[in-house]
């Protein structure tokens, strides 16, 4: 059957979101998690990072209380400034402090594993 | 029929939006043989139309995939309620209002409910829904997809009228 119209949130961590990446590229739709590094009250715009990965966050639309040091969650589109540098252009997004980022990351491939699985079988 | 058609089946969005209509039962929905007719989602709220005392449409985005879902909240208008007793159906309406005013954008809402189709799209008309608190609650909720899909659901015998 016809699929809804809007698009899901590929989710990503933000370690896998590098130039290769085939979810590193304008208008790619996202969900991407990690600890509010920086807030910039005056743009709304946030800094999140996962390791030593550092991704921009447009959140002119969210009501949240942002909190240096807090985990969160943005589900938006993957934008490209004019300098090159990408922000994601968030449509939702969550505190999620007490996410266990490793099991995060273990059950996404788990996820993607069983996903390919379920699309080969339809196919074959 | 088939063991699982009255189970409220968790599927993640990637396999539910593949439901097919079972052209011999308008109620339920085919996944691999297996006729179902309800499920269960749980993700994050991201599309939400609200129009009031008649319906709430909204979005529920798993990760894998989005499904729109159906809340009606016309129970004390609707003609379908009529000849329901009147202190029910006021229960039923109560119940999706609350429903309705807890689903908002970026919630993550466990869903449960019929499946329905709606032009061509399958979706979900809610029965009951559940905002989570907890941050790693769409973890289980993948896993569990994961393995009841592998234990159960592709493994369950299908019933084959003659």
């Amino acid at each position: 059957m016809a699929s809804s119209t809007i698009s899901s949130g590929a989710l990503v961590s933000l370690e896998e979101l590098s130039s290769s990446s085939p979810h590193f590229k304008q208008g790619a739709s996202l969900r991407v998690t990690g600890k509010l590094q920086e807030y910039t009250v005056e743009t709304a715009i946030a800094v999140i990072v996962d390791g030593n990965v550092r991704l921009k966050i447009d959140t002119q639309h969210m009501k949240l209380n942002f909190r240096v040091g807090s985990t969160y969650q943005f589900i938006g589109e993957l934008l490209f400034e004019p300098s090159d540098e990408a922000i994601l252009k968030a449509r939702v997004g969550r505190n999620v402090d007490g996410i266990d980022l490793n099991l995060y990351k273990q059950s996404l491939q788990l996820l993607r594993v069983f996903q390919a699985e379920q699309i080969n079988g339809r196919t074959t | 029929m088939d063991s699982l058609y009255h189970t409220h089946v968790k599927l993640l969005a990637f396999d539910f939006i593949t439901l097919t209509p079972n052209p011999s039962d308008p109620l339920s929905f085919s996944r691999k043989g297996l006729s179902i007719s309800r499920a269960e989602t749980l993700g994050i709220v991201t599309c939400r139309e609200h129009k009031p005392n008649k319906f709430l449409k909204f979005t529920v985005d798993d990760g894998t995939g989005c499904i729109p879902c159906i809340l009606w909240l016309n129970q004390l208008s609707s003609q379908y309620f009529s000849r329901r007793n009147p202190s029910d159906v006021r229960l039923i309406a109560n119940a999706a209002a609350k429903f309705a005013s807890e689903v908002q954008l970026g919630v993550v809402a466990r869903v449960r409910g019929r499946i329905t189709a709606y032009r061509g799209a399958v979706q979900i008309t809610v029965s009951d829904v559940v905002v989570e608190r907890d941050p790693n609650i769409d973890i289980l909720h993948w896993l569990d997809c994961v393995k009841l899909a592998r234990k159960c659901y592709d493994v369950v015998p299908c019933y084959k009228p003659k």
